[in-house]
């Protein structure tokens, strides 16, 4: 069923997104069933959720990816819809189908949709139709001779990629024609090896491009409509650390041609319920389709502060087939909002992840501070799963507001028994090139170091850090000393004891 | 006791007297220092309040205050001693070990081959990330025990690196 009544909702996920979930049915006063595998059995989302099922061992592939166990749950536990969150099986439109086919209400788009989104050249020439801007680019299977025409036609520089190829891999920009045919022989050769497919088609590289993308949400009576953008450009290999809503780089013109670029898109599969169309934007302001992301996204909340619209709720409401609560596309968001995603990354070793318990945790409070999370003190980060700890969000009537109460509310986070990105993050938000807005997609990778800050620390920081860490190891020394030396108070159990029968006498 | 503490280059001579009174380069200093439970400590020191995190990783103590990592080398007189006579403080162990439990990509190094400090030598996958584990010298790869698709945990011995030099 793709929409209709339901009672309990079953969330097959984990983490803040599971969480994120409970809240919004509880709002509604749905019932949750939450689901954990061997590592989880003390996570939040167990606790939050009205009803646990343990559903197996610690891989993805054991558990949360198991969709015979997961229908039998939700058939055990009476579950009427099911929830799927970002990540695992949230766009496996398998399953999706799978849900529909045993009469259990899926709370997503329909699985042709996830389909189509899904398949990168199926999703091109569909959107297309409805008039939708594409990166230029060629089809795929092309010979080599055709290729070179087509890159001279697009005009350089050019990114050559693999069909077969996903998360950089088979990538290659070319700058001038002349290099084209050795790059091209180069890309064949990877791809061939990589993935057993040597074919190759060519798409414009766009310089300084920003990664833009608009939220899109639709009911089942005909409604489509946008929620403006997120500014989603501070990322690292592909991976988004830090967005914001709106983006400083899209006036209100830009966001209601692209605003209507994006209905367009979504209505092409007849899309319904919650969904993200992914933009890059180049430096002229011409903006391209890249994907579209047929779930919730990581970064819903920047567009929940400025629109005070609650996706997740508004996605439960559409798939009980009501209307949804907006009607109208939003041109004017209310405010600003940052989110910066807390990980358990070292930003001072390459951002490499970090595992083990979190043996405290204080969040930061106080106004405009939204902290989206699955764990709490005590909590182990495992390394089956990613490492996003919590989502930090602000809120400010301006840009300048939304970054200061950042700037505030990362100095009074503290995570402790991991190493964290939030120094990444409060070094970013000093940076002037991110307080001006001026930044593009390669921004973190290619100007961003953690060894320079805008301010070295001065002479009095550091005597106070020296102070700090000679007293921290002084004591330990002494510590030491004491579990070595008997200690001064010690008494055996038996002179206790005797002790203890002369008190009474 | 008597303390030399290195941050940034920066070499601080620190005394704690056994009234626990502080002396930085033999002048008092008013200080306030506790433990507001784990690794989180407050520090008052004319008048100004600091919060950080301590943590202590195999003879290096990492602080981080005001947003900032702070990594701190703290000698007492014994150790000033022992390095003075080994003629540096230059970690020289050529060993990597896995920094978290995880999959082995990719062996890069080969037996037998020189290694450059800071070469990767293996592709370790964990939380979804390729993660590259480079070399902590110049030297010889001695020993390899891992191979691509094998589990490994945290801490196991992956590669060994022999200093040119011999003295590992």
């Amino acid at each position: 069923m793709q929409t209709g009544p339901f009672n309990k909702i079953l969330i097959p996920n984990r983490g803040e997104i599971a969480v994120r979930i409970i809240r919004a049915a509880r709002d509604l006063g749905i019932p949750t069933v939450a689901v954990y595998s061997d590592v989880d059995r003390r996570a939040l989302h167990v606790r939050y959720a009205d009803e646990a099922v343990h559903i197996g061992g610690p891989r993805p592939a054991e558990s949360y990816l198991r969709m015979d166990k997961l229908i039998e749950v939700a058939r055990r536990t009476g579950a009427e819809a099911i929830h799927p969150g970002y990540g695992f099986l949230a766009e496996n439109a398998d399953f999706a189908q799978q849900v529909m086919d045993e009469g259990i209400v899926w709370i997503g788009p329909s699985p042709s949709a996830i389909a189509t989104m899904g398949d990168k050249q199926a999703a091109r020439s569909t959107v297309k139709r409805n008039g939708v801007p594409l990166i230029p680019g060629t089809e795929a299977g092309m010979p080599d001779d055709e290729l070179i025409h087509a890159a001279k036609r697009i005009g350089f520089p050019v990114l050559i990629k693999a069909v077969a190829g996903g998360g950089g891999t088979g990538m290659r920009p070319v700058a001038r024609a002349e290099d084209f045919a050795e790059s091209l022989a180069t890309a064949r050769r990877e791809a061939e090896s990589a993935f057993g497919n040597g074919d190759v088609y060519v798409e414009k590289l766009l310089l300084g491009a920003r990664h833009i993308e608009f939220q899109i949400l639709a009911d089942a009576h005909g409604n489509t409509i946008h929620l403006g953008e997120r500014e989603c450009s501070i990322q690292r290999r592909h991976q988004k650390l830090v967005e914001e809503a709106p983006s400083v780089f899209v006036d209100r013109e830009l966001r209601e041609e692209m605003g209507a670029m994006a209905i367009a898109a979504a209505e092409s599969v007849g899309y319904i319920n919650a969904g993200t169309i992914e933009c890059m934007v180049d430096r002229d302001k011409n903006f391209y389709f890249l994907e579209m992301n047929t779930r919730l996204q990581v970064e819903h909340p920047v567009t929940e502060l400025v629109t005070g619209i609650d996706l997740a709720k508004e996605q439960i409401r559409i798939a009980r087939g009501r209307r949804m609560g907006p009607t109208e596309s939003l041109l004017e968001p209310k405010g600003w909002a940052i989110e910066c995603r807390i990980n358990a990354e070292d930003p001072y070793n390459n951002f490499m992840p970090s595992t083990g318990t979190i043996t405290t945790q204080i969040l930061p409070t106080g106004p405009g501070v939204r902290v989206d999370g699955g764990v709490y003190s005590g909590s182990e980060i495992t390394p089956y799963y990613d490492s996003l700890i919590a989502k930090l969000i602000t809120w400010g009537e301006t840009r300048s507001e939304a970054m200061l109460r950042m700037r505030r509310a990362l100095a009074e986070y503290r995570i402790m028994g991991l190493k964290h990105n939030i120094p990444f993050h409060i070094n970013l938000l000093n940076s002037i090139s991110f307080i001006a807005g001026q930044f593009d997609t390669s921004f973190v990778e290619r100007r961003f170091n953690m060894n320079t800050y805008e301010q070295d620390p001065t002479a009095s920081d550091l005597e106070t850090v020296a102070i700090a860490a000679t007293l921290y190891a002084h004591r330990q020394r002494q510590l030491a000393s004491q579990v070595v030396a008997p200690a001064k108070r010690d008494a055996s159990n038996w002179k206790w004891m005797g002790r203890f029968e002369r008190m009474r006498r | 006791m008597k303390y030399v503490t290195i941050i940034n280059e920066r070499r601080f001579e620190i005394e704690v007297d056994s009234d626990g009174r502080v002396l930085i380069d033999g002048e008092e200093r008013d200080v306030d220092f506790l433990n507001l439970g784990g690794s989180l400590f407050s520090l008052i020191t004319e008048n100004k309040s600091f919060e950080a995190v301590i943590d202590d990783d195999e003879g290096r103590i990492d602080v981080m205050m005001r947003g900032r990592q702070f990594e701190a080398q703290v000698l007492d007189e014994r150790a000033m001693l022992l390095m003075q006579r080994r003629g540096g403080m230059e970690d020289s162990s050529g060993e990597v070990l896995a920094p978290m439990p995880g999959l082995i990509v990719a062996v890069t190094a080969e037996l037998g081959a020189a290694v450059a400090k800071g070469q990767t030598v293996i592709i370790l996958e964990s939380m979804k990330m390729q993660n590259e584990l480079k070399s902590p010298i110049a030297g010889l790869v001695r020993a390899i025990h891992a191979e691509p698709g094998q589990a490994v945990d945290k801490n196991d011995l992956l590669v060994e690196i022999r200093a040119p030099t011999g003295d590992a």
